[in-house]
């Protein structure tokens, strides 16, 4: 995940909530050595290197994982693919150095979930066509965070905000005296803010241009990177889904098939340039439209 | 390449069960050790983990949350009267409840894997061993450094007289964590907090270096003659009296020192283990491997082909287990850094020894041994004097 978490707890004292504290940064610690893909000796790693000759065992949280990241790509009609990463890396999407060139050709390169095999009965893993890379980039992290608001919540917090790299946040209960953790998507009194309570929120963007802040998302449907700048946030009960759904948005946009229903609404508070997107009376999400400013860090409002 | 000659394939360390049954496990213990066993069992061909157990309740439920199908218990013994079927059991209690769960297992006529270090005594350490010797299943200790693929080419690098003689060792585990358990009700406080607890912990020695003295153990073939230590309380200003920050200096009959620290203040530099011999040094960390030649050692001719990293004035060849058929694909900087953390080739060892195919990377006696090392560290960092480490007291009788 190679970014900053930060975990808000109210307490009386600081002996308990560090040592609580050291327990969700180690659950985070060893999510990443599970999911990222550029540690050797991850599960995605070995599904990397193995998966494309035969079934792979995988344990029970990572098989959970990618039956979700399976499950959201054939909802949302192929706008979020867990399976990008050779085109990641061919498009050196990746690091310091990622270049993005969209004037790249397409490149032969073999990417699509529907070609990610899960056997639930025995646990395993395989992938129908060789070659096939996970990225897990656009869901482990929610991921990651939902299991770190239940090991809080089985130690009984009832109140607490965690985030990892201010773009994707969860809301546990409310702070004293308040409905909701308000979380601002921007700077200024304008920006649009999200209403937190056991609920989170994910943001993506892409940049047409890679940047410093972003710019790294391949459309899977094409094949190449997103030609288009595009930002979108969501809010779910679940970091994962928010995560995920974010970036399926952030591709799709208005062309996204219908979004599950327990998409929750981001209340707009004076949003200048960010369109409202209802999906049911009480459901929806924010996209910002192309030709407005990408939301800077999110900060508390 | 890089000594292939001489390594363990990472095929061969794949376990295959016996008549295509895979080989029915329980876990004793679900706390953070336990339940990395149980991720890494998940993903062992050939080992099916049916039941956990764990006198906290909480840990238990979180453990068996969302594993299908994996049943648990209150104790091991309501373990094993609930699990006629059951083949070996993991043992990760907490280092004092080591002996109990073990024992009942062989007495149940399982195959055994216990955490290291094995007991928090001399006697239970050795009376454990003994019993383990006399059963005829299948009995490992979960000393890592054995199983570990990159160690293991180190070794038969120095068995093969690459770091010439030796100069020194050293080994270091830097974490950043308080080692208590964020518990609000007291009593739970109390059982879950024993690393804390004066009376029951072995402190950093005894919990933490016996890993990494078992290192030097199994390159050189000999155990230390005495131990030096001390240890402060340095960070965790929290009432505790375990030291969160220890030294030792373990000394061996021909004069050769091994230095060890551990911190839970700091967690610069991390695990690792160097040895430094005339000719060459490594740098083991875990997952990683390096060695370091000086400049008049001679050069082999896999060199020109090894991966090499820089660190700061010295240049480090990576040690890449079945170099040479990633080199002949082409992928061998694809094999910088284990497949798999260390704790899964010591379990599939173990898995595969059960169904037997080969030998566990640790028996009971080797892991007595090692306890004995980390006890007597732990006696004299809690004690700061130097503390002699009879041979007699290694043996299992």
């Amino acid at each position: 995940m190679a970014t900053r978490f930060e975990l808000v707890l109210e307490a009386q004292e600081s002996a308990g909530p560090r040592a609580l504290a050291d327990e969700v940064f180690e659950e985070l610690r060893r999510r990443e050595a599970c999911w990222s893909a550029f540690e050797p000796s991850s599960v995605v790693a070995r599904l990397n290197r193995e998966a494309s000759t035969g079934w792979v065992a995988v344990d029970e949280e990572t098989f959970l994982l990618l039956a979700e990241a399976r499950r959201v790509f054939e909802e949302s009609g192929g706008a979020f693919d867990a399976t990008v990463g050779a085109l990641m890396e061919g498009f050196a999407l990746r690091g310091e150095g990622a270049r993005g060139e969209a004037a790249r050709d397409e490149l032969k390169t073999p990417w699509g979930c529907g070609d990610l095999l899960l056997d639930e009965g025995r646990r395993r893993v395989r992938f129908a066509r060789s070659g096939l890379r996970l990225d897990l980039g656009g869901i482990a992290k929610g991921r990651a965070l939902d299991l770190a608001v239940e090991l809080l919540r089985d130690h009984g917090v009832e109140r607490a905000l965690i985030h990892g790299g201010t773009s994707t946040v969860v809301g546990l209960g409310a702070p004293l005296g308040e409905p909701a953790w308000r979380v601002a998507l921007g700077p200024g009194p304008a920006a649009p803010v999200a209403l937190l309570h056991d609920s989170a929120l994910a943001v993506s963007r892409a940049l047409s241009r890679r940047g410093p802040d972003g710019g790294h998302l391949i459309d899977p449907r094409h094949g190449r990177p997103l030609a288009r700048e595009s930002t979108a946030a969501v809010v779910a009960p679940r970091a994962s889904t928010a995560d995920a759904w974010s970036t399926a948005l952030c591709v799709a946009g208005e062309a996204c098939p219908a979004l599950p229903a327990e998409l929750a609404a981001l209340r707009r508070a004076g949003a200048a340039d960010a369109s409202w997107r209802p999906l049911s009376a009480e459901l929806g999400a924010f996209q910002f439209p192309a030709a407005s400013r990408p939301p800077e860090s999110l900060q508390r409002a | 390449m890089a000594g292939v000659a001489l390594t363990p394939s990472l095929a061969e360390l794949a376990p295959r069960a016996a008549g295509g049954a895979p080989l029915r496990l329980a876990v004793a213990g679900a706390g953070r050790q336990g339940r990395a066993v149980l991720q890494e069992l998940q993903q062992i061909e050939g080992a099916e983990v049916v039941a956990v157990c764990d006198t906290d309740a909480g840990r238990l439920e979180r453990a068996t949350r969302r594993a299908r199908g994996l049943r648990g218990y209150a104790s091991v013994e309501e373990l094993l009267d609930g699990e006629s079927e059951l083949e070996a059991l993991v043992v990760a209690t907490p280092t004092h409840a080591h002996r109990g769960p073990a024992e009942a297992a062989l007495e149940a006529g399982l195959h055994v894997y216990c955490e290291a270090p094995l007991a928090s005594t001399v006697e239970d350490s050795r009376a454990l061993a003994a019993r383990a010797r006399a059963s005829e299943r299948v009995f490992a200790v979960g000393l890592l450094a054995r199983a570990n693929p990159i160690y293991a080419l180190a070794r038969s690098f120095h068995r093969s007289g690459t770091l010439r003689e030796l100069v020194s060792l050293a080994a270091r585990d830097h974490r950043k964590t308080s080692w208590r358990n964020p518990v609000s009700d007291p009593e739970r406080q109390e059982r879950l907090d024993w690393r804390l607890d004066p009376a029951l912990s072995l402190g950093l020695a005894g919990e933490l270096g016996t890993q990494q003295f078992d290192v030097f153990h199994w390159f050189l073939g000999l155990y230390p003659v005495s131990v030096r230590g001390s240890g402060s309380v340095r960070v965790h200003e929290d009432g505790r009296e375990v030291a969160d920050t220890a030294a030792c200096e373990l000394a061996f009959e021909d004069g050769l020192r091994l230095h060890w620290e551990a911190s839970l203040g700091n967690s610069y530099e991390g695990r690792l283990e160097v040895l430094r011999g005339s000719m060459a040094s490594f740098e083991l960390a875990w997952t990683h491997g390096w060695m370091f030649k000086e400049a008049e050692a001679p050069t082999q001719g896999w060199e020109v082909y090894a991966n090499r990293q820089t660190f700061h004035a010295d240049q480090g060849i990576t040690l890449i287990a079945d170099a040479t058929k990633l080199a002949a694909q082409g992928k061998l900087e694809e094999g910088v850094g284990l497949p798999h953390p260390p704790l899964h080739y010591a379990l599939a060892r173990f898995v595969a020894a059960c169904a037997g195919e080969g030998e566990v990377h640790c028996g009971a006696e080797e892991g007595h041994r090692s306890t004995v090392v980390g006890l007597k560290a732990s006696e004299a960092v809690t004690s700061g004097e130097t503390v002699e480490i009879p041979p007699e007291l290694l043996e299992v009788r």
